[in-house]
């Protein structure tokens, strides 16, 4: 959920683009009492612009809830605001920097995190250029948690494929943040948001 | 008077060149004052001076001929036809384009310069003057003269090659301008080099034959020609076909995505949790195996690539285009092209 695809090379020719998302989220805490499991629906969209041939900022907001059946656990709601710089190195890789800020609420409590990565993007093209594949990885060295100490292991990745046909870019990305928390005493908090991503781009055109 | 007009018509063209022409020319202007004073007796002496081989001087072919042509005239006037005829035929032989004029020479004198012309049978050709001729618009003028009738046949070559192209064949009696078109007998223009005008007649009175030739040469004067543009090559052109290797390479992408995911999903992914959504990268890897394989059996059986063939076919109907343009506007500066024709000596230089 963490990280939202890209723009393909042939939306890139357009300055502006628009997308919507549709997100399956599982959340995954352990916290001392056993795996906590809580999944559900999170639906987001956003836009990115095109500065030049190598440079493109991105906006992203993204909501959804997630529900779980643990004994004692409650149902949360997620919401995200993210913002992403993505300079392209060569045509094939791109470094991105993202920073968000991500809330959970529940009825019991409402628990923020502000995090800063940094990662590659490996692009490959396939069936003549209509199909990329799209692999990144990324450290998140600023963490931010409200009531918890910053993560000892912070890293993120997806990878997943992006269909290009006439301005529309149709993309499906698997991806997992980690955040491996140090231990209180003899108990270690570990939490790991998977989710697979349906994403549509869609060029609007320059500016 | 008549005869002063006469003698200054005749040598009016002749200009000293040299000190032993201007004793030539001294001695044929004193003889022409004899003849002018019908002082035939003293003016035979000098003329036949200049015709001797004994002359010291520099005798000029015009000369010459004016020589023989005032022996004759002289010889009319004392009586002695034969020996006018004889001296008239001199001339003749000597320069087939001379003549009497009939305003200032006395019927008796034409008429025996015209029985030389009837007893003397040659041919010849004047040479060319150099001349710019624009084929599409002008012609090449020879003058070609036979002293009385005979058949004629003129005809003009390239001296490289043996096949020429006849401008008149027929009987000619006296001058003739014969025109050119430039064209040789393929109708193709006279290409640059060097060209032979080749006169040939057989008498119609007399057994006799004669032929006279010149030579001259042609240039072209040509707007220079612009090169067409050149074949183009595979730098120039995108691969219509992918190679084999590009369907082996979309395969392994495909496959290489399905490994990201499930590499995420098992070793980024923590132990302790016990999972990792695993369906999902289970969905995306298949996916992607499905679509590389796919891309790859896509490739192989079709490994054509339409858009650059259609970008490829584009590019060689532009080169087509332009090289169109650029024939046709060389064939207008061809068709443009202007003879310059000069004289020449022989053969070769």
């Amino acid at each position: 959920m963490g990280i939202a695809l890209s723009p393909g090379q042939a939306l890139a020719q357009r300055a502006v683009t628009a997308f919507a998302s549709l997100s399956v989220a599982e959340h995954r805490v352990e916290a001392g009492y056993g795996v906590e499991r809580a999944w559900g629906a999170i639906l987001g969209g956003g836009a990115s612009l095109r500065l030049g041939t190598r440079v493109e900022l991105g906006l992203r907001v993204q909501g959804g809830r997630l529900n779980t059946s643990a004994p004692g656990a409650v149902d949360r709601d997620v919401g995200e605001v993210g913002l992403e710089a993505d300079v392209r190195v060569v045509p094939w890789v791109t470094f991105r920097v993202g920073a968000r800020r991500r809330t959970y609420s529940s009825v019991i409590a409402r628990q923020g995190w502000t995090m800063v990565d940094v990662g590659p993007e490996v692009r490959l093209a396939f069936a003549r250029g209509t199909i990329s594949g799209v692999t990144r990885v990324a450290l998140v060295p600023v963490v931010s948690v409200s009531g918890l100490p910053r993560p000892d292991v912070a890293v993120t990745g997806a990878t997943g494929l992006q269909f290009r046909r006439r301005g529309l870019t149709l993309g499906t990305l698997y991806s997992l943040e980690r955040y491996d928390f140090p231990a209180d005493g003899a108990i270690a908090r570990v939490e790991q948001l998977a989710a697979v991503t349906l994403r549509l781009d869609v060029g609007l055109g320059r500016r | 008077m008549k005869h002063l007009v006469l003698l200054l018509g005749l040598t009016g063209s002749m200009v000293p060149r040299l000190g032993a022409q201007g004793s030539t020319q001294d001695l044929l202007q004193q003889a022409s004052e004899f003849y002018e004073r019908l002082d035939v007796e003293r003016a035979l002496p000098l003329l036949r001076q200049i015709v001797s081989p004994n002359w010291p001087f520099e005798v000029t072919s015009g000369q010459r001929v004016d020589a023989y042509k005032y022996l004759g005239a002289c010889l009319a006037l004392v009586g002695k036809r034969d020996s006018a005829t004889l001296y008239f035929r001199a001339a003749v032989e000597r320069d087939p384009f001379a003549d009497l004029d009939p305003a200032i020479f006395t019927p008796a004198q034409l008429r025996l310069f015209g029985e030389a012309r009837r007893l003397t049978f040659a041919v010849a050709v004047r040479p060319v003057a150099p001349a710019r001729i624009d084929p599409r618009t002008q012609r090449l003028t020879f003058a070609v003269v036979t002293t009385h009738a005979g058949s004629v046949e003129i005809a003009l070559r390239p001296v490289s090659s043996d096949s020429a192209v006849s401008l008149f064949r027929g009987v000619n009696d006296g001058p003739r301008d014969v025109a050119w078109d430039g064209l040789l007998a393929d109708r193709h223009l006279a290409p640059p080099g060097r060209y032979e005008l080749r006169v040939t007649g057989s008498s119609q009175l007399l057994r006799r034959a004669d032929s006279a030739v010149i030579y001259f040469e042609i240039r072209h004067e040509i707007a220079p020609l612009e090169d067409t543009l050149p074949e183009l090559t595979a730098r120039d052109l995108l691969p219509e076909q992918l190679s084999k290797s590009a369907a082996t390479r979309d395969l392994l992408r495909g496959l290489g995505v399905a490994g990201a995911a499930l590499l995420i999903s098992d070793v980024l992914a923590s132990r302790q949790l016990g999972g990792s959504l695993k369906l999902g990268s289970a969905a995306v890897a298949g996916t992607a195996v499905a679509t590389g394989a796919v891309a790859f059996a896509g490739d192989r059986r079709h490994p054509a690539i339409p858009g650059n063939i259609v970008a490829n076919a584009r590019r060689r109907a532009e080169r087509a285009g332009q090289n169109a343009a650029i024939r046709g506007r060389n064939a207008a500066k061809t068709a443009a092209t202007v003879l310059l024709v000069t004289p020449a000596a022989g053969v070769g230089p």
